[in-house]
């Protein structure tokens, strides 16, 4: 591609010469790393106040291990999203000119779908992890809380699962990658 | 070479920005939602501690909160029916669309971060003085207008 620096016009020239299943590929990662990133981050803050309450009244211990879960759960949104967008990547062989705008938008749409679940995911399991974090502190002093805060967690990890809907709508749009002609 | 080849007629650019709008409008609104819903959740958590009863009644600024992620969902799935690879998306349409995404995405940010300082200050004055309540609802209900002007917007302009 040695002819490629020569003259970028416009946003098309720019976007062009980036192969588009470096795109997709670029989306997958972010939907995985950003959401185990979110996920790993809320463990961390609520597993620290957790073990640390748990000194004073070990008995919270097992009952709030379903914070930990919640925020689990939460890099599994982004398994899930990462395995349904690689299985949308198909491999062309060698990509035709032809094909090479299909692939483009195909690209397009597993980049920022990836963003898209990748960043939210992030976001829901920093809430999950700090909400988690106080419901343990509280349990601590005063058990009959437990349950009525788990009600707060839960509106946090609807977060993940907006970021999951919009990903399945977005992701469609890549169904048309285009396929090697053997 | 395959880029010179293609190349003639080919602007498929108004599509990354078509889909940067949906990625903006969900991932901005969540950020101010989870801000609002974790910093508010602190508070109900260490008010709770000494009132218990009245953790359900505090709970209304986590649900403002979750409203403003709603928004972002409901302006990223009108924009994702609207990018079509059928020829029809125009630029023009790429970026009206980018820029409803960032309205709803920026505006449910900031009234995310607003409802969460707001409402974790006012569970716990909430906690000490009763007749507090009424007062930190209509802050938050003027917090959580912020987003509801920032998903208009982004109506208006992705059905243009």
């Amino acid at each position: 591609m040695a002819d490629m620096g020569a003259n970028v016009a416009n946003w098309s020239d720019l976007f062009y010469g980036i192969y588009p299943y470096s795109w997709a590929n670029l989306g997958i990662a972010f939907a995985l790393g950003f959401s185990i990133v979110g996920a790993a981050w809320g463990i961390f803050v609520t597993g620290t106040s957790l073990v640390g309450a748990a000194v004073k009244a070990p008995r919270i211990k097992s009952k709030n291990l379903v914070s930990i879960i919640f925020c689990e759960a939460v890099a599994i949104y982004g398994v899930i999203i990462a395995i349904i967008l690689s299985g949308k990547m198909k491999n062309p062989g060698q990509l035709q000119a032809a094909d090479y705008d299909k692939a483009l938008f195909a690209g397009f749409a597993v980049f920022w779908t990836g963003i898209s679940v990748g960043l939210s995911n992030l976001v829901c399991g920093v809430c999950v992890g700090v909400t988690g974090a106080g419901c343990a502190l509280a349990d601590a002093q005063t058990p009959s809380t437990f349950v009525k805060l788990l009600v707060i967690e839960i509106f946090g990890s609807a977060l993940g699962l907006f970021g999951v809907i919009v990903g399945i709508i977005q992701a469609g749009g890549a169904s048309n990658f285009p396929v090697a002609n053997a | 070479m395959l880029i010179a080849a293609a190349q003639a007629d080919a602007d498929t650019s108004m599509f990354f920005f078509g889909f940067m709008g949906i990625a903006s409008a969900l991932v901005f609104a969540n950020l101010g939602s989870s801000y609002g819903t974790a910093k508010s959740g602190v508070g109900i958590c260490s008010m709770g501690v000494l009132k218990p009863e009245l953790i359900l009644k505090s709970a209304v600024p986590v649900v403002m909160a979750g409203i403003l992620g709603i928004y972002g969902m409901i302006v990223s799935v009108i924009l994702a029916q609207k990018i079509k690879n059928d020829g029809t998306y125009t630029s023009y349409a790429g970026f009206s669309h980018l820029s409803a995404g960032l309205c709803c995405g920026l505006s449910s940010l900031a009234a995310g971060l607003a409802i969460g300082v707001v409402g974790d200050a006012g569970v716990r004055a909430n906690a000490q003085q009763e007749r507090v309540f009424v007062g930190m609802i209509l802050i938050l209900i003027f917090a959580e207008a912020l987003g509801l002007y920032g998903l208009i917007v982004a109506l208006i302009l992705s059905s243009s």
